[in-house]
Parts: structure tokens; sequence; C-alpha cells
């Protein structure tokens, strides 16, 4: 009986422990570390019941091996602490009726979490699609789906915590080369969200179109901008947004087209939100216009359009003030980066909260 | 249902990994293909060697619009938009319907066409897709159509000490449209039949899949007006063509899989007209 | 109906949620016991055989056993008094012959399960193979008996033989059918798992079994072992569902049990997916033959029927290979009138698992025989299924009525609940709306089954049976405590109905305590009284008529405590809020506890002794047991192309008597309507002609998930029971009797147009497209037949 060592993180604890190569994950829970709450129904991967999260994500611990876990993270039925979402599940599901002999329960809950933190809102038909790895044998899912379909329902009322996104290990995916750039494809047709605004900036109107070439600049005076890459025209990074309890960060490319006659810019930019696969399109278009004496006042026009979970929001006059408050941050930003200043406010995205107040506060006068 | 014993290793790099395997050991990605039957004592290799976490197997780059995806990219990777997407859709759609989430996000499309169950989607969309594997073995690189690559019911050309590093991709035209649909009484079970169908004119590629068929997948040689059919007229010609090729199938075995190609050539058809 | 928010009737949370949501369930797998060992079978790969060597290599001599180490261990005999029965041995390793795929020869133990296995692949016993009886057919067939001593391959047959002279010149149609249900899984997500072990202090061998019937356990082993019942006690802590596969003594329980004994120290074996599926699979395998005589209406004046049950190798215990006969021919007229009835079951005997009764009991299958007869019958005469339903149930005003086979129901309006559900789908704009989806090419079908259940039948019938075991009374003790609160203990044991919620929910109507103040103990025959345990639906009636009792006489105890406390006349005060109050005194029961126990200066001399702990024993008034009632209806959408059936909408109006809880109720109503789904058009075990179980993995063997279940919708009247307290019935098997006769019935109605009819469950998809794709050849090579 050979065994080797294995080092990694249990429920928040180190563990060191030596284990034979063929001890499963749900065996090293349970015999080495006394974690029972993990459950073994069939041990081949179908029925679920011994889900657990490994590094952040629910996966079978019945086919995975303790060796091939060394250096991760676990996280059993017992190890969620005060995670609001798993809570929030848990007491959906007593509310509910969601279990009956308990079996199934752990790796259910799991489940029903991660299903929680990946759909934006209730949707019976989804949700019993996501279920399908997760076997009961005595109560039939209905108290499951609408124990999980209330806490997507609180979810998408804004009501519920949100854990930290997990950071995943992921592909390294390597940029296209400069011969590989796709052009971004910004389709004129359909539902766009539009915002506009006028910035005034103490600068001529040549001087002041000639500093919003600098994509860099226009760029971090976004809130929420990070530029990973940057080649003339095109850039890559990431635009981090809150909203609310909410957070996304979009993997983005944009690239700015400008006309020196008009005195005109068009950056066009696209991304897609890896946790919930969301993706956007934006145009944002800027006119610097003469303002007189030695100003300049720049139109801009920003259009933008979601794609996926995210957009699926009942809220979106809520969505709209967002973003109408984040155009009015970077005008700000922009008025102080054009002319030579660090950005009036931090480059940060809104809350979802100030936007609120704001809005109670001009109902109220 | 414990497994018998073996030894493990995890090689840090690739060239480690390639010594690593001997005679015996089996390679490991995710584990979720191997490990059931390890734990039903199905197969009993004396020794693994972990690959899942190997950077060489872990990228995904576009060159020349020919999508390279490392062999240790994960299914829910690719469902969820984690790696880029050269086939308008039709790689995330197929990661989004094998087995499930947990499953996902462990298993590999190396591990899974490295297992090649016939009735395995990277099995059968990678062959629809005219990919190309990439394989590193003791005596260097060679490429493969998929088609070769996959030989039979858990075969593959992968000798002793090879292992799939890499899959390959056409550079699809954004002309190309698909389709992919599986007959199968629950979600996530493998499925009784496949049908899958890509069409790309800048390539001249219209390939026509009969998959889940106990075998390596089926291409239908491509026939005149084959995506424009519907209905009972297309599930009638695909499985004339269907019972031809496969003589042994009896009759409910050539219509599921005469159906399942004709819903994949609506949905192509239906995406076209998008 | 109460007024308490916490008693009968109340829509409570569980008591058992708290620790089974964060993973605080003691499981037997999660028990942990100083130099435990594990368990692992060695399990015949053939199905008949004799076992010509078993030699267990040297090393592994102190840890590997067979039979014949087993010396003074009796076999499992389950005996019954009906004549004709035939006996069957079930030794708990092989006795030297091998009867099917997976029973156990040999055991080894080890300190993990996985050298356990180790050992067991090092054995290689031999076993020459003899021909295998691998179906009802080849069963009857044979020449040669399964077992020593038997003339035929029959367990038991059962008649009943009325004259059908009475229906001369009566009869308009003999509608024929044949059906079939094949053979499943029960499946629980926690597999039969036992672990034992010697406990000094006590001189008493304990063993944790995950079972429904710790009291009928502790009895079996008793003999199986020669143990008297005092060196015995069996305790079932959470078991992960039952369904009836865990009322029976297995023989791998007497053998973990032996095991401990000789070896001195505790011993465990928990059944793995593979081991249930290939050596359990053994329910709802039955075969009917039917005619049904009825008149230009469609009333049914008699019905004949010949029924096989493929009984696999032995017959269990305690329960035998009669349930299930004795079941079909007392339940297939189900809640129909009729003037004759003519029958005969025969129990067979065949080289697969010993068959056992699973969720329902036979009544799936009859009422899947009878409701699609009735839409044959429907069929025959020209009328809607359902108005040939009405014509034949009986209805309120019969109540109480004798049916037949002699049931004796109690109350319920049966019409009613299939009037319901008729509503519930909007049966009457159905035809349109199947006619406008069949313009599109989609198929719709909407079908129908009702049943009743007889629940809580007791000695008289399981007497009838000829059962080694007979139910009686059941027992409950009720405790008050020095601080007022209330402890509960019964005898029968929990798999998922949350008895420990709903028995304290009775236990608060009667003595006002809330639920925090009420402790339900259970599953332990150390400290619970005696019952034959969870089946039958008879736990909610049984432990809680007991309870209840109990919890009246342990009432009027305290009553006469508080009156004397409060000085103060016992008749002027009434129970309340957990305390005595009247007459200008308030008696809490924590005063009348500790007063008791701590504090008796503060009593009158002069009180009754009778102390604070009380054990009644209950029994309904009526042996025949109690008949809740429901309805079933489902629309289905049928794809001729994939063979899928699609579940569009399932609803069920029910009845089960008082609610105790009716959260919990729609919890027990659901699960089983899933299973029976399962049973219409998932799960099988095929085998082949070598009786080898075809399907030892969740890949092939396919149970019910979310993503093909529907939403249910369900409807409850309460009719109360006359004969028990509080007019509870059971309801815990209900759901799955009726979901394979409705959408059985519904898919025949999608695909009428095909003349196919569907009798066999489950309706696989290859099943439904190899029917229509010949129906539909046939009809392309006949087209002229069509005009005429």
């Amino acid at each position: 009986m050979s065994t080797q060592q294995i080092e990694l993180v249990v429920n928040g604890e180190t563990v060191r422990a030596a284990v034979e190569p063929r001890m499963h994950l749900g065996d090293f829970v349970r015999r080495q570390l006394g974690l029972t709450g993990t459950h073994l129904s069939c041990e081949h991967g179908v029925c679920g019941a011994c889900t657990v999260l490994i590094d952040g994500v629910p996966q079978r611990s019945c086919i995975t091996y303790a060796v091939a876990c060394d250096g991760s993270s676990i996280t059993t039925v017992e190890g969620y602490g005060d995670d609001p979402v798993m809570a929030a599940v848990r007491r959906a599901f007593h509310e509910h009726h969601a279990l009956q002999c308990g079996y199934c329960t752990p790796g259910m809950l799991c489940t029903a979490r991660d299903i929680v933190l990946r759909l934006p809102g209730p949707d019976a038909r989804r949700v019993r699609h996501e279920l399908a790895g997760n076997l009961c044998r005595c109560t039939g899912y209905v108290g499951i789906v609408e124990a999980i379909e209330s806490v997507l329902a609180q979810k998408a009322r804004g009501e519920l915590a949100m854990p930290a996104p997990v950071a995943a290990a992921a592909p390294a995916v390597a940029g296209p080369a400069a011969a590989t750039w796709e052009p971004i494809e910004i389709p004129a047709d359909g539902d766009w969200i539009e915002v506009r605004q006028t910035v005034a900036l103490p600068l001529a109107p040549d001087a002041a179109f000639a500093r919003l070439k600098d994509l860099r600049l226009v760029a971090n005076c976004l809130p929420g901008a990070e530029i990973a890459r940057h080649e003339g025209e095109r850039a890559e990074g990431v635009m981090n947004i809150r909203f609310g309890p909410i957070t996304a960060a979009f993997a983005m490319r944009a690239e700015l087209a400008l006309d020196d006659v008009a005195r005109t810019g068009r950056m066009r930019a696209e991304g897609v939100d890896r946790r919930s696969a969301t993706r956007v399109k934006t145009l944002l278009d800027y006119a610097v216009g003469d303002g007189g004496a030695g100003r300049s006042d720049v139109a801009l026009t920003l259009r933008f359009r979601l794609a996926g979970p995210l957009a699926q929001f009942s809220r979106a006059g809520l969505v709209n003030d967002y973003v109408a408050e984040m155009t009015r941050i970077f005008g700000a930003n922009l008025g102080s980066a054009a002319s030579g200043q660090a950005p009036a406010g931090p480059a940060q995205a809104p809350s979802i909260l100030a936007l609120l107040w704001a809005r109670l506060r001009r109902l109220f006068g | 249902m414990k497994a018998a014993a073996f030894a493990y290793t995890r090689p840090a790099a690739l060239a480690d990994a390639l010594r690593a395997a001997g005679r015996d050991a089996r390679f490991v990605a995710g584990s979720q293909s191997l490990g059931p039957m390890l734990n039903l004592r199905l197969a009993e290799p004396p020794a693994l060697v972990d690959v899942r976490r190997l950077p060489e197997l872990r990228g995904a780059r576009v060159e020349g619009g020919r999508l390279h995806l490392g062999a240790a990219v994960t299914h829910a990777e690719i469902e969820d938009g984690a790696v880029p997407d050269t086939t308008h859709g039709m790689l995330p759609a197929v990661a989004r319907g094998i087995a499930y989430r947990a499953v996902r996000n462990r298993g590999t499309l190396g591990g899974s066409l490295a297992h090649a169950d016939p009735a395995a989607d990277w099995v059968n969309a990678m062959t629809v897709l005219g990919a190309r594997c990439h394989i590193a073995g003791p005596d260097g690189r060679r490429v493969l159509p998929v088609h070769e690559f996959l030989q039979g019911t858990y075969r593959t050309a992968l000798g002793p000490g090879e292992l799939l590093v890499e899959v390959e991709l056409p550079a699809f035209s954004e002309r190309m449209r698909w389709g992919y649909y599986k007959v199968a009484a629950k979600v996530g079970e493998f499925a009784s039949a496949i049908g899958a169908a890509v069409h790309d004119p800048a390539l001249a590629m219209t390939h026509l899949l009969v998959g889940a068929i106990e075998a390596r997948p089926l291409l239908l040689p491509p026939f005149a007006g084959a995506l424009e059919l519907a209905g009972d007229a297309a599930i009638e010609a695909f499985g004339a063509r269907i019972a031809a090729a496969l003589p042994q199938a009896d009759a409910v075995f050539v219509h599921q899989h005469a159906t399942a190609l004709a819903r994949a050539v609506a949905r192509l058809r239906a995406e076209g007209a998008a | 109906m109460s007024e308490n928010r916490t008693g009968i009737g109340a829509r409570v949370l569980r008591k058992e949620d708290e620790r089974l949501l964060n993973g605080r369930g003691r499981f037997i797998d999660d028990l942990a016991f100083p130099r435990l060992l594990e368990a692992a079978f060695w399990r015949s790969p053939v199905a008949h055989g004799r076992i010509a060597r078993l030699d267990v290599p040297a090393d592994l001599a102190g840890s590997v056993f067979a039979w014949r180490d087993m010396a003074g261990v009796r076999p499992i005999t389950a005996r019954s008094t009906l004549p004709g029965y035939q006996v069957s041995d079930y030794a708990a390793l092989a006795d030297g012959v091998v009867r099917f795929v997976g029973e156990p020869v040999a055991v080894a133990v080890a300190p993990t399960r996985a050298e356990a296995e180790d050992r067991v692949a090092r054995l290689a016993p031999s076993i020459d193979e003899l021909p295998p009886l691998a179906d009802v057919r080849s069963a009857l067939a044979s020449r040669t008996p399964l077992h020593p001593g038997w003339k035929d391959n029959l367990f038991i047959e059962l008649k009943r033989d009325d004259d059908f002279a009475a229906l001369e010149g009566r009869v308009a149609h003999v509608v024929r059918r044949e059906f079939r249900m094949n053979r499943q899984s029960m499946s629980p997500m926690e597999g039969k798992a036992v672990l034992a072990l010697w406990d000094d202090q006590r001189n008493q061998l304990v063993v944790y079994s995950s079972t429904q019937v710790p009291h009928m356990i502790r009895s079996g082993l008793a003999e199986c072992l020669g143990l008297p019942l005092a060196q015995l006690r069996v305790i079932a802590p959470d078991v992960g569902g039952g369904f009836g596969y865990k009322c029976n003594l297995m023989p791998e329980e007497v053998a973990i049990a032996w095991l401990a004994l000789k070896l001195k120290r505790p011993v465990r074996w928990v059944e793995d997916r593979r081991e249930h599926l290939v050596a359990g699979t053994n329910c709802r395998e039955h075969q009917y033959r039917m005619a049904a005589h009825v008149d230009a209406r469609g009333r049914l004046l008699g019905l004949e029927a010949e029924v096989w049950v493929d009984s696999g190798a032995y017959s269990v215990w305690p329960f035998t290979a009669c349930l299930e006969t004795g079941q079909i021919i007392g339940n297939l007229p189900g809640p129909y009138k009729m003037e004759c009835y003519r029958c005969t079951v025969q129990g067979v005997a065949t080289n697969k698992p010993p068959f056992s009764p699973y969720r329902g009991v036979a009544r799936p299958g009859v009422a899947f025989a009878m409701e699609m007869m009735m839409d044959a019958i429907a069929r025959t005469v020209g009328r809607d299924p359902t108005a040939v339903r009405f014509e034949n149930l009986v209805t309120a005003a019969d109540m109480p009525y004798t049916n037949i086979a002699r049931k004796a129901f109690d109350t319920g309006d049966y019409p009613s609940s299939l009037t319901r559900v008729m509503e519930m789908l909007d049966h009457a704009g159905f035809a349109q709306r199947q006619a406008e989806a069949r313009k599109e090419g989609r198929y719709l079908g909407i079908g129908f089954a009702t049943y009743t259940e007889q629940a809580a039948h007791g000695t008289s019938v399981f007497a009838s049976w000829g059962l080694p075991i007979v139910p009686g009374y059941d027992g409950a003790t009720v405790k008050l405590t020095a601080d007022g609160t209330l402890e509960v203990k019964v005898g029968v044991h929990s798999h998922g109905q949350g008895m420990e919620t709903s028995l304290a929910q009775i236990a608060s109507e009667l003595t006002t305590l809330p639920l925090e103040a009420i402790n339900v103990i259970h599953g332990d025959t150390g400290e619970t009284p005696f019952s034959t345990g969870t089946y039958a639906s008879r736990s909610i009636v049984m432990a809680g008529g007991a309870v209840s009792k109990a919890c009246e006489v342990l009432m009027g105890r305290a009553r006469t405590l508080a009156a004397a406390l409060g000085k103060c006349d016992a008749a002027a005060l009434r129970l309340e809020g957990g305390a005595f109050r009247g007459a200008g005194v308030t008696v809490s029961l924590k005063d009348i506890g500790e007063a008791w126990f701590h504090r008796p200066e503060r009593l009158p001399a002069a009180v009754p002794d009778g102390g604070l702990e009380v054990t009644e024993h209950y029994k309904p008034a009526v042996d025949t047991g109690v008949f809740s009632f429901a309805s079933h209806g489902a629309v289905v959408e049928v794809d001729i192309d994939t063979g899928n059936v699609r579940l569009v909408d399932y609803v069920i109006a029910e009845d089960c008597g008082t609610l105790v809880n009716p959260m919990i109720v729609d919890g027990q109503t659901i699960g089983g309507a899933v299973q029976g789904i399962g049973t219409a058009l998932f799960e099988e075990m095929p085998y082949d002609a070598a009786a080898q179980p075809l399907a030892s993995t969740y890949a092939d063997y396919l149970l019910p998930g979310a993503s093909e279940m529907p939403h249910i919708r369900i409807a409850h009247s309460e009719t109360p029971s006359p004969h028990t307290r509080h007019g509870i019935k059971g309801v815990g098997e209900g759901g799955a009797i009726a979901p394979p006769a409705a959408i059985l019935n519904a898919v025949n109605r999608a695909l009428a147009e095909f003349g196919v009819e569907f009798n066999e469950t489950p309706l696989t998809p290859r099943r439904l497209l190899a029917a229509v794709l010949a129906a539909r050849r046939a009809r392309a090579a006949a087209p002229l037949k069509e005009a005429a």
C-alpha cells in the first residue's frame, strides 16, 4: 500500500496527508478527514451526490483522485461558512421541502448554489436542465426547482449578496498577432442603449482632439477599464463592472478610428464576461467642437448593448442610469485628463447605491 | 467500487510527461471518462501520468483563422467562451450538451477524444469539423486528421507513450454554418444517435456526420440537395443512405440516426437564414 | 382540523432539515469505530450453477469466509401458511448452489473497502453452470425445480374463481389484452448498509442497519444467528431512502452480523451501485392476460385475469414471495364495481434476484393493467375513457363498500378525483388542442388513471397472506420530562418521510407543546416499543395513532396532577399553550414535570402514581385497512421520429384523509409520482437468455432526472377515515401507482391514428419507434385500405 504526500486546502484549512493514488477525493474527505457530509451513491459520476467544489467550481469527488487534487482548494458541504448564496439556498431548500432522506442533498446544494451563481434569474426549464447531473429518488424535484428559482428571484431583485468571483486558472489565450486582428463588427441595426453627454474642455479644439487620440488616455478615463495591451489604434484589456452585488469582468478588444478633419473619433469595442458569458458591444463616438475662447465642447455618444445573462435584467431603467452615471464620470475624467490633471474622481465604476440615493434625492427635491 | 492500486505522477512539463509514460502508463487529464472505469475495475492501469495542468496542453490561439485548442482545455471553458470560437457558436453549443456541469468543469477535450467513446460529443463534433489532432510522442510530433486519429470504439491511433496535445480546426469563413443534434432520452446521457452537419463554401466543405453508431462516426458522402432536405423527405433520404452504409442496423436505429441528421441539417439552414 | 399552528394540518417545516442541510446526517457509512473492518463480497457471475471449488489463499485464511465457515447459522427461511407455498432456504452465503447473478458466495474483510475488494479479486471460485431459468415462461416449462424438494417452479399460486354464468346474455364485448411491466431496481440513493459490533457492556450484538424495519430485523437476525433477542439490538440511523428495498432481512446483513461475532471486531458493508443494480434488481416484473366482460356501454360485468410474477430465486423475509401475489389478486379490481371475478396469480421462481415489494406493492402493476384495460374498453365501445371510468367507479354514495375482492372501502368520493384532474387539464378543450397540434405535425395525447390504495391494513390481512411476522399493535412511549419537554419513542423508522416532524405534530396537537419541545426518537430497538416498521403506508396511521393515544392518556394524568397542584377541579381546566388553565390558575406541563420528578412535596399525598411516562398500543378499529385514493392525469407530446415522450402537463387529485403535514404529503405524492414516471418511461433491467443483467451502471439504468420530469400540480381533498385516530389515512406509496397507466394511455391516445397500442413498461424510445415505424410501413404498403 504505497502512499504519496499531498497538500491541499479543505474548507479553508491546509491539509497534509499521505494517500494511496487510487483513493478518490470523496473517500479522502470522508475517511481521512472525517468530513462525512459528502456522500457516495454511484461512484461513476452520474448521480451527483458526491459533488463538491474543487478550485471553486462543482466537480465529482468520486471520479477525481485525491492525488490529482494536490495543490487544489476543496469546499465540502461542511465548509461554506457564511457564504451568503449557500445560506440563501439552504433556507430555500428548507422552506420548499427540497429534501427528504437527505442523502443527495450535499451534492444538490453544491450544484444549486452554482446554478444561482451562473443564471441571471428564474428560468424553470434551464434550472431543470442544469440539475440533470444530480439525481434524487425521494422528492421528485419539484421542491428543489422551486427552491432554486426562489433564490434566483432574490438575485434578480438585487437582494442577494454575491461572493467574490472565482479566479480560475484559465487557459492562456494568446492574443491574436497583429496580422490576425479580427475587425470589430458593430452592426448598425438592432436595439442599442444610448447615452449622450457634452464635456467642456479647457483646450482649443485642435489641441483637445490631439489629446483624445491617445487611446490609453481615453480608456483610462473609463470607470473600471484596464488596458493590458495597446498597439496603435488597437487595445485589449478588461472592463470591470460592479453593479450592486453583481460583478463582471469583460475581456475587451477595442479599436479607435479617427477623422482628423472633422475632429471626430469612434471607438468600437466588444467583449465577453467569462463568468456569466455575457457579451457586450459598444460604440463611443465623440466630436470635438469649438466652444469659443480657447475651449472645446466634446459631444459624446455612447451606444452599447449586452447579450446574455447580465443583459436579462428587468430593471432596465436602473441599468441606463448606471451607464449615464458612468458616462458622466468619464466626461469629467476626460476633462481633467485632457487638461493635464489627474481625473477628478476615482476611475471606478459607480455603485448602485449611489445611484439609488441620487434618484431618491431627485424625487424628493 | 474502489479502483485497483496504481502509481501516479504529475510531471511539470510535456517533455517530462513523455519520458514518464512507459508502456503501461496511461495519461490522465480530467479523469472524468477514466475514473468510472477505474472505480468499476474495468481498467486497471499500473500507473497514471497526470497531464491536466501541463502548460503546453492548456493554451488556445487563433493562427491564420485556424483555432488551436490545447488538449487539456475543459468542456466548461469551451462552453463559457473562455477560449476563442471560430465556429460561429458550434463549439460552445456542443460543449453545453456534454454530460453535466460538474463533469464539464474537469473533463477535457483531449481526454474525451483519446477515450474515443463513439457517442462522445467531441468525437463527433471534431470529426464533422474536420479537425486535426496534434500528437507528441517519443519520436516527436505528428498531425493526423481526427477521422484517422479515431479508429473505433475506445481505439485511437495513439501509440505507446504518445499524447494528444492539441486539436486544430480549419480556418472557417464567415459563411460557415453548422448543425448538431443528439437523440437521447435523458439530458447528459450518451446519445442513441448523433447527427451533425458543417458547410463552408469558402473551404468547399460539406460534412454530413452520422454518429453514436457504436463505431467511429460515419461521414456520409455529400450529395446534391442534401442541405435543402426537410421533414420526412430528409429522414427518408438520409435513412436510405445510412441503411446502405450500415446494413446491420435495424429500422429504429436507421430512423433515429436519419432524424438526428435531418434535424442537424435543419438547424444549419435556420442559422443561415437568420 | 386544528387551530394549533404546529399541530395536525399545519404546514410546518421539518426538524430533520437542520442536520441534513449541513452535512451532519448520520448514515451507516459515516459511523466510525476503532478497529473497524470493511467487507466486500465475491458474487456469482452466473445465474445458476453449482460451486465446484472455493479455495481461499493461505494468507487470506482469517479474512475470507464462505457458508461452510458459518456453522450454526441458519439460512433465511420465509415461511407462509398459504396452502401450496413452497419454502426456499436463502443462505447468507451461497450454500453450494448459486441461483442468481450477484448472489453472495464469499465475503472478505480488510481495514479498507478497497483492500477488501483486492482480496475478493484474488478469489476464483469455480462454478459449474446449470441451465438458467431466465424468465417466467422457461421456469414454468422447465422440469427441473430450482429448489430441492419442490415439485415445480411456483412459490405460490392463488386462485379466485367465480362462476360467470350469471353474466350470460348480458355481455356485449369481451375485451382481451396482455400487459407487461419489466423488472426494475428500487435504487434508493443510499444502498443497503449494515455495521455490526459486539457491545461488551450490554452483552449484546449491536447491528446498525440501513433499514425500514429495525424490530423485524432484530427478530430475523435472532432466528438466523441463534441469539436470544435480549442479545440483539438493531439501530437504524439516518436512512437514505428505502421504498421497500430495506424492508427485508438481507443475506449480507446476516453475514456481517456473524462476522462481528466471529472476529470480535466491528464489521461494515455498504452496498455499492453496481451491487445494487446487479444483485438487487427485484421488483415490478408482472405479466397479465386479461379479459373484461362488458356491456355495450362499457360497464364491467366480469373480469378474468391470469397474472405471473417473476419472483426471482428466493423468497424474501419476512414479506415472502406471497405478498406480491396476494396484493395482486386482492387489488386488481381496484376502485371498480363488477359482478364476477376470476383470477389466477402465480409467483414463479427464476434465476433472478429475490422479488421484493417496492413502493405501491403490486398496485402499480394492477392499476396499470386495470387502467389500460379501461381505455381498451372505451375504444371497444366507442366512448371516452373517462366516461367508462365513471360508469364503473365505486361512488361516495356507495360507501362503505366492500368490493368483489372483499376490500372494505371506508370513505371517499373516487369519481370526484377524476373530475378534478379532468378540470385541471381542461379535458373538455383537449380534442381541439390535439387537432391543432396535429396540423403542426405534433402528436398530443391525454390519459388518466384512478386507484385506491389500501394502507395500514393489519393483522387479519397479513395473516391471510400467511406471513411469518404479522403486524398487530404499534406502540408509542411518550414521556414528559422534568423540564416540560416531551420524548416520543416509536418503532417505525423514517427514510425520508419526515416522521420526526409529523409525529411531533400529532404530539403537539394533543399536548399543545411547541415542536421544539418535542423530541421524536425512532429506529432503535433498544429504545423504542415494538413495531413491525415502516411499509405499506402505515406509519402515520399506526405510529401516529399510538402517539395520539399515548399523549391522550398522558395528558389525562397530567390534568389530574394539574388539578392537584392548582387545587381546583380537573374538569374546569383547559389545555392550551402547554399549560392547563382555568378557575384562576395556570399550571404548565413544565410545572407538572418539575413537581413530579424534582419537587414531589408539592403534590398531595393522594395522587395517582401512574407516572409521566406512558406506553400505549394502537391499531385502527378495522383490520382491513383504510383507503386513500387519487386520480392522475397526463398530457404528453410524442416525437414520432426520436421516440421521446415529453410530459407536457401532469396533475394529481388525491385524498389521504386528514393531512397531518400538507407539505410532507405533497413531497410523498410527487416523489412517488416521479418513481412511477420512471417505471412508465425509463427504468428497466433487461436480462439476456442466460439471465445476465444488462444494465449495471446508471449509464444504462436510467433514473428520472429533473430535466425530464414535469412540474406536477396536486389538488387535495380530505375525506377522513372513520377507523383511525384523527381520520388519517396513509399516503407514502400512492404517487407511484398511477403514472404508468396515465402516461401510456396518453401515448396511445396521441398515436391512435397509427393503430398502435402500447401495453408494456417502460415505454422506451426504441419500443415506441419500433411500433410506429412498423405501423407506418404497413400503412404505406396498403394505402387503399384506409379509403374504405
